[in-house]
């Protein structure tokens, strides 16, 4: 390992720096960054990782050493909030997980990075921040209109079927809306010892769709009126509708499932049907450790009564403001969503990029061509929607957490039986409107 | 012992051997003056705030003293969370109680390979917290669990019990109870050797036999180290922490967040430090006044020389 | 007053009635001699051998969870989701704990325990001296204090210590969780001291007080050597509770101090909990700790308790 690590840094040395103009400079003599240990931490997701196999590269050209830390979604975001929120200088590039962007950036805690973009020593020319979609910069921009945040993934929530076979068999299609769903799970669920459906235990992601596809909301009007409304009965309903798809065609432990549970059980056809983004839905392609690949088919999440409307989410990498090694981090950001490192991801199979170069190329659109499903045409159409409804800026609100884990807790109660939607909903409601007016807001 | 020193009051050399202790004694009580009653009073004036991290100036201010405490009371899920801790508590202490009991009777005994076994049974309790969650948590996920697979070959498949609202509780106490019997086992099994063998000898004489044994004589003499024992364990169990963050994080829904879990929430979570400034209050109100409790029982015999 | 306690004797203790009754009622000894007929001689085998036999099975039972983690620590990680016993064991779960911060946070660890067990010593060996010879007004209460201080919820600190760490720059290093760890150790080494230097008689202090030695002249000539047993053995339970710590350094530890404990958080990874990794970590963080807690059995329980078991 540490012999791979050695060739590549010298390889890197020489090809890279040629292709990365704003180090040529630095070529001659001692190299930028000598000596400076940047912390990096974001959590354990696709790019991350493609991005942990080429820090050799990164740390060849700068010099810089690199303390790559990602642990899982929850600890990640725990461990950033309370670092942030004492501006501390732990980290020196954090991600900007989708739910925490406006209260990140909202309460001071980030660097604008307007200035290291438009410095011509700190960023080269062709690096280009308006590639990267309007719909992905929007989340990590604050009030201020300054940009906080270079985004890495824009995915849309999808509905994929691993044994689609095995509704083929029932003579049923793909399902469009809720009732179609429902009629396909019934009719495919625990043949050949398949569960129906699961989806990944945050539901403040991955229920919200269905919240909106009942005609509900998060809040009476983000980002304006930020009055919750869970407990409205178009709430109710869409919450005993989504409950009951775990509790009746879930497989054991349905509440408790990580995203990569979900992933794992889907490429090991223990679980039919899931709603996912591209980020998790990419791996299913991965023909070595995928035994669904050729039963796959993916297709948009239902369509209720409201309408369709398809969750977006976007991450990014960002500064904290109390960081001491701003610029080295600052050439970190740069290096890692450069068009560079991007293509060589997207040629890698990674299934969400945020460049428009990138979703726009030939090798992308082929890559997610699963099975003959087109991932990314299916995601586009969902970026596509959500930036023409706006029903996604319940998310650039600054107490979404809080509201997002009252839903998380919300559906569980349902799913295990604890409470009945009505309950559970105006539990969370009661609790959001506490926690919305100890967070300072005036309802 | 103290004779030496009351019987010269006042004299020289014994005003100087009362200074050297002091000085012996002072280092100590600085050290945990400065890390134990200045935080516990940050905690308190904290209490008092409604400091939030989203906005720390601001929120830094006393106009409304009582406000955390008001919540607590109007906070059902902190109220629930009060019971959740009581029945956990006091469910894996009386297991704790039990097994350590049995066990101690059972391997009271002289000879090498009982010496051996009872040294071997110390492992769970001073295994590190996070290991043992996360020995339990590869038991109680169907997936890779040997005993789920185990039970599913022989035809009585049964499912997660971390998930399942009615048995996560009762799993996490299972894991408790696993991780703290061998302290109780020990503390009966130091006291099982105070017990005067006269009454022993006279009863079995008598044809007693060995259930009447332990009901008449042995029990009397060890219940008061089975109370020391319970509260002491009864006051370590608010602090249970790394059971819960692994097998279920406060879940399903929030049957397993006790009340020292809600505190980290509020206040790890979304840096609402007033408020779980004022559950840590609460909850340290109930160790001090337990503590208290076991200092009342005399065990503090530290004093009685 | 008592300075000739029993403090030393091991917890081994007669049994309360090892067998049926014999003829003539021996409660002391185990029969030494077997039965005369060998017919009856495999049923008195059993019936000897009854408790060890029981207390073997009790503990392989009990075991298993322990064992089960360790075995998956050699096993192969593509066997994980499989179901066989047998495996060719492999050492590939612990070498790729090798990339990455573990061996980092392991010899943080190290280096965490041993300076909060030196700095305990250094500062509660003399106060539990003090508080052994010394009787003063207030010693009740001190008692109390110290015994909160050993019982009280973790999270009543961190938040205060969050803070001043933050202001003091002592967050995430050594030597700021060394700090906190004194919230809990220095109240063992008082009150496991205390035990030991009652048991060192008082005549041999004041003989060297007579000889002209000052209180801690003596102490450390005469009364700290006695009781070295006891000292190594509060030593060693220090460096247990240490060593074991996960709140504290969750919440106080970033990537510079990080230590075991909650290194191995870092394999509960989003893309896949790496079991192997997880039970290869596991097995060396308990290792250290199994192996003292052998060495110092005996004074478990009183550490435990904060002395609180008479024996």
């Amino acid at each position: 390992m540490t012999q791979r690590r050695h060739l590549l840094q010298a390889a890197s040395a020489l090809g890279a720096s040629a292709l990365l103009p704003g180090f040529a400079h630095a070529q001659s003599g001692a190299k930028k960054f000598q000596g400076v240990t940047l912390n990096v931490s974001t959590f354990s997701a696709a790019y991350p990782k493609l991005l942990q196999q080429y820090l050799p590269e990164f740390e060849a050209l700068t010099g810089a050493k690199v303390n790559y830390d990602a642990p899982s979604f929850p600890v990640y975001n725990q461990r950033a909030d309370l670092e942030l929120s004492t501006k501390g200088s732990a980290y020196d590039v954090v991600n900007v997980t989708f739910i925490y962007s406006s209260r990140w950036i909202n309460s001071g805690w980030l660097t604008p990075l307007d200035d290291f973009i438009k410095n011509p020593n700190l960023t080269p020319a062709d690096w280009d921040v308006n590639d990267f979609l309007p719909g992905a910069r929007a989340p990590e921009t604050g009030r201020d209109g300054k940009l906080y945040g270079i985004p890495w993934t824009a995915e849309a929530l999808l509905s994929a079927s691993s044994r689609f076979d095995l509704v083929q068999q029932a003579g049923l299609a793909y399902p469009d809306t809720t009732d179609d769903l429902v009629k396909v799970l019934r009719a495919v669920n625990k043949k050949e010892r398949v569960a129906g459906f699961v989806s990944d235990s945050h539901y403040g992601w991955t229920f919200v769709p269905y919240l909106h596809a009942f005609g509900g909301d998060v809040f009476r009007k983000a980002p304006d009126d930020l009055y919750p409304t869970l407990d409205t009965p178009e709430a109710i309903a869409a919450a005993e509708y989504y409950a009951s798809l775990l509790r009746e065609f879930g497989p054991d432990g349905a509440i408790t499932y990580t995203p990569d549970q979900v992933t794992q059980a889907l490429k090991l056809g223990r679980v039919n049907f899931t709603d996912a983004g591209q980020l998790h839905l990419a791996q299913l392609g991965d023909a070595a450790t995928s035994k669904t690949l050729k039963t796959l088919k993916f297709g948009q999440v239902p369509k209720g009564p409201a309408g369709r409307f398809p969750g977006t989410a976007v991450h990014g990498l960002g500064i904290p403001v109390g960081s001491k090694n701003k610029e080295a981090a600052w050439a970190f950001i740069q290096w890692a969503l450069s068009k560079q490192t991007t293509r060589k991801a997207v040629l890698a199979g990674y299934g969400s990029p945020a460049r428009r170069s990138d979703i726009d190329s030939q090798e992308f659109r082929a890559k997610q061509v699963i099975n003959g499903n087109d991932l990314a045409q299916l995601a586009l159409d969902s970026i596509e929607q959500a930036s023409r409804t706006g029903h996604m800026k319940y998310r650039t609100v600054s107490v979404y957490p809080q509201v997002d884990q009252q839903l998380n807790k919300a559906i569980a109660l349902i799913a295990s039986g604890q409470a009945s939607a009505r309950q559970a909903l105006q539990q969370a409601q009661a609790q959001s409107i506490t926690e919305l007016k100890r967070a300072g807001q005036n309802l | 012992m103290s004779t030496t020193l009351i019987l010269h009051p006042g004299t020289g050399w014994e005003a100087a051997r009362r200074r050297a202790f002091l000085w012996g004694l002072l280092p100590s009580l600085a050290v945990l003056l400065a890390i134990t009653l200045v935080p516990a009073a940050a905690l308190l004036v904290a209490s008092f705030t409604p400091l939030s991290l989203t906005d720390a100036a601001g929120t830094f201010r006393f106009d409304d003293p009582l406000v955390n405490y008001r919540h607590l009371l109007e906070d059902e899920r902190f109220l629930r969370s009060i019971a959740t801790q009581l029945k956990l508590s006091v469910s894996s202490v009386a297991l704790q109680l039990a097994v350590g009991l049995a066990l101690a009777l059972l391997l009271n005994g002289r000879s090498r390979l009982l010496a051996a076994t009872r040294t071997a049974f110390l492992v769970p309790m001073v295994l590190p917290p996070i290991v043992v969650a996360l020995i339990w948590k590869i038991l109680y996920t169907p997936d890779v669990s040997p005993v789920h697979r185990a039970l599913e070959a022989v035809g009585l498949p049964v499912r997660s019990l971390i998930a399942n609202p009615d048995t996560a509780l009762w799993a996490i106490s299972l894991a408790d109870t696993w991780q703290w019997f061998p302290f109780t086992m020990l503390m009966v099994l130091a006291a099982l050797q105070m017990v005067p063998d006269e009454p022993l000898e006279a009863a079995s004489l008598d044809g007693a036999n060995r259930w009447q044994l332990f009901r008449y004589i042995v029990f009397p003499h060890i219940r008061p180290v089975l109370v020391v024992c319970g509260l002491f364990r009864l006051i370590d169990s608010f602090k249970a922490f790394p059971l819960i963050y692994v097998l279920t994080d406060g879940g399903p829904g929030s049957v397993t967040e006790v009340t020292n879990y809600y505190g980290f929430i509020q206040a790890f979570n979304f840096s609402y430090w007033g408020y779980a400034s004022a559950i840590a209050m609460v909850i340290l109100a109930g160790v001090f006044a337990l503590s208290w409790l076991v200092g009342r029982l005399g065990w503090n015999d530290h004093d009685k020389r | 007053m008592t300075s000739a306690n029993p403090t030393f004797s091991p917890p081994i203790s007669t049994p309360i009635s090892t067998h049926l009754p014999l003829p003539a009622p021996r409660p002391r000894a185990e029969p030494a001699s077997e039965p005369p007929l060998s017919g009856t001689r495999r049923a008195g085998w059993l019936r000897r051998h009854a408790r060890g036999l029981a207390a073997v099975a009790l503990l392989l039972v009990v075991m298993f969870p322990f064992l089960w983690l360790v075995q998956l620590a050699f096993k192969p990680g593509a066997d994980i989701f499989e179901d066989s016993l047998l495996f060719v064991p492999t050492l590939e779960g612990f070498r790729s704990l090798l990339q990455g911060n573990f061996l980092k946070s392991f010899w943080n660890s190290l280096a965490v325990s041993t300076l909060s067990t030196g700095l305990s010593l250094l500062i509660g060996v003399p106060a539990a001296y003090a508080l052994t010879r010394w009787q003063f007004k207030w010693r009740r209460h001190v008692a109390l204090w110290i015994l909160v201080t050993r019982m009280a919820p973790p999270i009543a600190f961190t938040i205060p210590f969050f803070l001043a760490y933050r202001w003091l720059g002592l967050q995430d290093t050594i030597l700021g969780l060394a700090i906190v760890y004194l919230t809990f150790n220095l109240a063992i080494v008082i009150w496991l001291m205390q035990t030991f230097f009652e048991a060192v008689p008082t005549a041999l202090e004041e003989a060297a007080y007579i000889d002209g030695c000052g209180v801690w002249q003596a102490f450390w000539r005469i009364t700290l050597p006695l009781a070295a047993p006891g000292l190594a053995a509060t030593a060693v339970l220090c460096f247990i509770f240490a060593w074991n710590d996960f709140f504290y350094a969750l919440i106080l530890t970033r990537t510079n101090a990080i230590t075991a404990p909650v290194a191995i958080v870092n394999f509960l990874q989003y893309e896949g909990w790496e079991w192997t990794k997880i039970a290869a970590s596991g097995t060396l963080v308990m290792f250290p700790v199994v192996i003292f807690t052998v060495l110092v059995r005996t004074y478990l329980v009183r550490g435990l308790t904060a002395g609180g078991v008479k024996d």
